[in-house]
């Protein structure tokens, strides 16, 4: 048989045919050179298929092993015609009519180029991570829109947009709303604040607006003022009143709570008070314990005009003490050497038998005479020598003195008539003048210079003393309003008001072991046992202290004093 | 050209074939730098604290965060004086009239050496003063997430810096003075050879050859490439084939046989080179696309940080 091959190669649009017979009993067509149809790649078998001519058709059978396809299916073998496509390795057979003088044309072309291309090592899979479809450009971007979106816009969403709802009883956060709020938040809410610290426009007003005082004083509406109002401050009043809450209170900084405790927050007013507002009789207070004054007790100048001043403690000998009363500890703490006291229960035993504590412990009750005096100093007449008995004055009411000594005989008087109570002699005219009579021997006792009121009390006569003819002179029979007779007496309870003591947190310490009650009772001058600043020093150090008690200003003193009125109304309202 | 213009390029020359690190460049000028910064904050940190424990705010909290904000801010603008970084423009052309002077030339402020050696001091500086500027308080917010975006941007830079010391080298040594092309060249000519050599040869030997020609892959995947790991290499089992195939057969046989084996362990040992070539170039390369994300993330995130104290 006669077959017309033609080589077909393309170059763009240029087609380059190459044609040459093959003649044989049949064509082979394969790799190797002895073939009729020499096909020069590796891809093809050396020996891949024939064209034979069977019952006069042009057939084409597999020989090797290698696949071979004709339009489009696998076969073995498979008749031919015109437009018939053969693939055999990278080659595309084109059956074509045949010539005069050939029984079959074939048109070969490669369809897969054949490797061996230079740039194939670099065209086929990407060298360099830039070509595997990695974008760092698209990454970048990503990474930003969803940070902005999620960090940024979110929370300004939800915060301006009122989701977040403060606690309610009964009524759950919001879960989701609350979250991005979370997001935004610095640091762990105070314990007393997280309450409501779901929503942070409970405090936060808005945008860039800052924590606006109106927010705290929702809650802490009637925190008191630093200074007493009209105070002489000038610039440091001023600038007192332009302090916002948020100067001195933090909150995002942790469980603790939110009051700044540094010494340096007081001491930018402190430090030269003295000089920058004199008028406030303040000292210099540089730091604590190095360069902070020593403590000056308030004690009381004059009770009548409900006077006071403050006395400088620390000193040795101590300051002394003018109560307003006749009153010796020194005696009152020797009685336990009396047993006739001790057994009689009239011996003082320790502090705390007329130093009550208060009930939380910060103090001590006041002093009365109630509580404290009468047990012993009972305001009878037992022992003096009159004939009468259960004659009792009352107490703290000495206009009335006078007014009970004489309803007391006038009363007798009344029941049992003149020759009831022997009379003093010599004998009176009428009932009156007898009753005058009883009342003024017995409140000359009870005016005696050194007995009755005049033990513990001065008088207000000149220098305090006791004159019993001059009181009496034109006291009988009683008036209305007389005058008083007893000097005022006021018994402070605090001694250091400008500053917190609680006895309660000392509790383990004995009274002695900061009161200087020995030194104090030691000469009979009664002097003050409140300790001075050398004392506290022995436990508390600086805020930094290892060995000491940290202690900062505000360990004793406080900032509010509701004693001074509100903060809010000198603060010129609310600041913004 | 002039005497003083052939002195000022082969000077030029001179100190371009003088390799400084851009860890070394300029005496360890920005390592200095960088150093005097973070005793700078160190202090600053000791020395200024606020009331209560140490936190972003504060005098020296602010302050702290300012310089990182903007460190941060002046990092980023390397990237793109890195990709308008243009070689010609600097160095090859005399500086003004006359001579260049060479003094001068390593002063010039926008050589991206002395900027990459400046990033990265001073971006490793970042770490400390951000870390001081935290006050060490950590908690699941956006705050925290910019330091964390910040920390990992830092660390594969970290990593770069270990890859552009190491791996230059590596691959110089891996070429051993060709270029890839050069390298690539010879694989196809070996291909071609091999081609030519089995064209006449047995279909069990052309399956053979076939799976090395056709399946040879270099490159691929970020994974493949970075790992240097082709666990289907078409040559490297023809190899293996080869090698099972009894020893049996005519004397012709024989010889091509081990000319074949031969070529195949030449283009064995190329294609394992390019293929190293690839890794190298890759890992010097795979940092980045960790590094450059992340860092616009962070200036999301740093926005978010920045925005969300004030408006609170």
């Amino acid at each position: 048989m006669e077959v017309d091959v033609a080589f077909l190669s393309r170059r763009g649009t240029a087609i380059m045919r190459r044609s040459q017979r093959a003649s044989g009993e049949r064509v082979c067509i394969g790799r190797g050179t002895d073939n009729e149809v020499p096909l020069n790649d590796i891809h093809v078998g050396l020996r891949a298929a024939a064209l034979i001519l069977r019952d006069g058709v042009l057939t084409i059978d597999r020989l090797d092993n290698s696949p071979l396809e004709v339009n489009g299916s696998l076969v073995d073998t498979a008749p031919l015609k015109p437009g018939d496509e053969i693939r055999l390795g990278p080659y595309r057979i084109e059956i074509l009519a045949p010539p005069d003088g050939c029984d079959g044309a074939i048109q070969i072309e490669t369809v897969q180029p054949t490797a061996g291309v230079a740039d194939r090592l670099g065209a086929g899979l990407p060298i360099g991570l830039a070509r595997t479809g990695a974008n760092k450009r698209l990454y970048a971007w990503t990474g930003f829109v969803v940070i902005t979106i999620v960090c940024l816009a979110v929370p300004i969403f939800v915060l301006s947009g009122g989701m977040l709802h403060s606690w309610h009883k009964g009524a759950p956060n919001a879960t989701l709303p609350t979250l991005v709020g979370l997001s935004w938040n610095p640091g762990s809410f105070s314990n007393a604040h997280r309450f409501f610290a779901a929503d942070c426009t409970t405090c936060h007003e808005g945008a860039f607006a800052g924590v606006a005082d109106k927010a705290c004083l929702a809650c802490h509406a009637n925190v008191g003022t630093h200074t007493p109002h009209g105070a002489a401050l000038a610039a440091l009043g001023d600038r007192l009143a332009s302090m916002r809450c948020a100067d001195c209170h933090t909150e995002h900084r942790g469980i603790a709570g939110s009051v700044v405790s540094e010494a340096s927050l007081c001491l930018g007013c402190h430090r030269n008070l003295k000089e920058a507002a004199p008028a406030a009789d303040m000292q210099n207070v540089g730091g604590f314990p190095n360069a902070h004054p020593q403590f000056r007790a308030t004690v009381v100048a004059d009770a009548a005009q409900n006077a006071t001043r403050r006395v400088q403690l620390g000193g040795s000998p101590p300051a002394i003490d003018r109560p307003g009363l006749k009153f010796e500890h020194k005696v009152h703490m020797d009685t336990m050497n009396y047993p006739v006291l001790v057994q009689a229960g009239r011996a003082v035993k320790d502090c705390g038998d007329c130093h009550v504590a208060e009930p939380a412990g910060q103090g001590f009750l006041p002093i009365t005479y109630k509580n404290q005096c009468r047990s012993c100093h009972q305001l009878t007449f037992d022992a003096v020598s009159l004939p009468w008995q259960d004659g009792r004055v009352p107490h703290g009411d000495d206009a009335g003195v006078i007014a009970a000594v004489w309803n007391d005989y006038a009363g007798r008087a009344l029941r049992a008539g003149a020759a009831a109570s022997p009379a003093p002699s010599p004998a009176p005219t009428d009932i009156q003048a007898q009753v005058s009579a009883q009342a003024a021997a017995a409140l000359r006792v009870v005016f005696d210079e050194k007995r009755g009121c005049a033990l513990c009390h001065y008088s207000t006569g000149d220098n305090g003393t006791w004159d019993a003819s001059k009181i009496l002179a034109d006291a009988l029979p009683p008036k209305a309003n007389p005058a008083h007779v007893v000097a005022a007496v006021k018994l402070p309870v605090r001694f250091l008001p400008n500053a917190v003591f609680d006895h309660a947190s000392h509790r383990g310490a004995t009274c002695e072991s900061c009161h200087t009650v020995a030194v104090a009772v030691s000469n009979g001058t009664e002097r003050l046992m409140v300790p001075g600043l050398d004392n506290c020093t022995q436990c508390h150090g600086a805020g930094d202290a290892s060995f000491h008690a940290q202690s900062t200003c505000i360990t004793c003193h406080d900032f509010h004093h509701s004693e001074f009125g509100l903060m809010r109304n000198s603060v010129a309202g609310a600041m913004q | 050209m002039s005497m003083s213009d052939t002195a000022a390029l082969a000077a030029t020359r001179g100190r371009l074939s003088r390799h400084v690190s851009f860890l070394a460049y300029d005496n360890f000028r920005y390592l200095k730098l960088a150093l005097a910064a973070v005793a700078g904050s160190i202090v600053l940190y000791v020395a200024v604290p606020p009331y209560g424990e140490r936190y972003g705010g504060g005098w020296a909290g602010y302050t702290l965060g300012t310089v990182g904000a903007l460190l941060i801010l002046w990092l980023t603008w390397f990237g793109y004086k890195k990709r308008t970084y243009d070689p010609e423009r600097k160095y090859l052309q005399p500086h003004g009239s006359g001579a260049p002077d060479s003094a001068h030339q390593a002063e010039d402020p926008s050589r991206l050496a002395r900027r990459l050696s400046a990033h990265v001091y001073l971006g490793l500086a970042l770490v400390v003063i951000a870390t001081l500027h935290t006050g060490f308080h950590f908690g699941w917010n956006v705050h925290t997430l910019a330091y964390a975006l910040m920390c990992l941007v830092i660390a594969s830079g970290v990593y770069g810096v270990v890859a552009y010391v190491r791996y230059p080298r590596q691959m110089t040594e891996n070429r051993q003075n060709m270029t890839m092309a050069q390298l690539q060249a010879q694989v196809v000519a070996i291909d071609a050879e091999l081609r030519r050599r089995v064209m006449p040869m047995d279909d069990a030997m052309a399956t053979i050859i076939r799976g090395s020609l056709d399946n040879t892959p270099i490159g691929g995947s970020m994974w493949r490439q970075v790992t240097g790991h082709y666990p289907d290499c078409g040559t490297v089992q023809a190899i293996a084939r080869l090698q099972a195939m009894p020893d049996a057969g005519p004397g012709a046989i024989d010889d091509t046989w081990r000319l074949l084996r031969t070529k195949l362990d030449e283009k064995a040992a190329l294609v394992f080179r390019l293929r190293r070539d690839v890794r190298f170039k890759a890992l010097m390369d795979i940092w980045l696309y960790v590094h450059v994300p992340l860092t616009f993330a962070l200036l999301a995130a740093l926005m978010a940080h920045i925005v969300s104290v004030f408006y609170l």
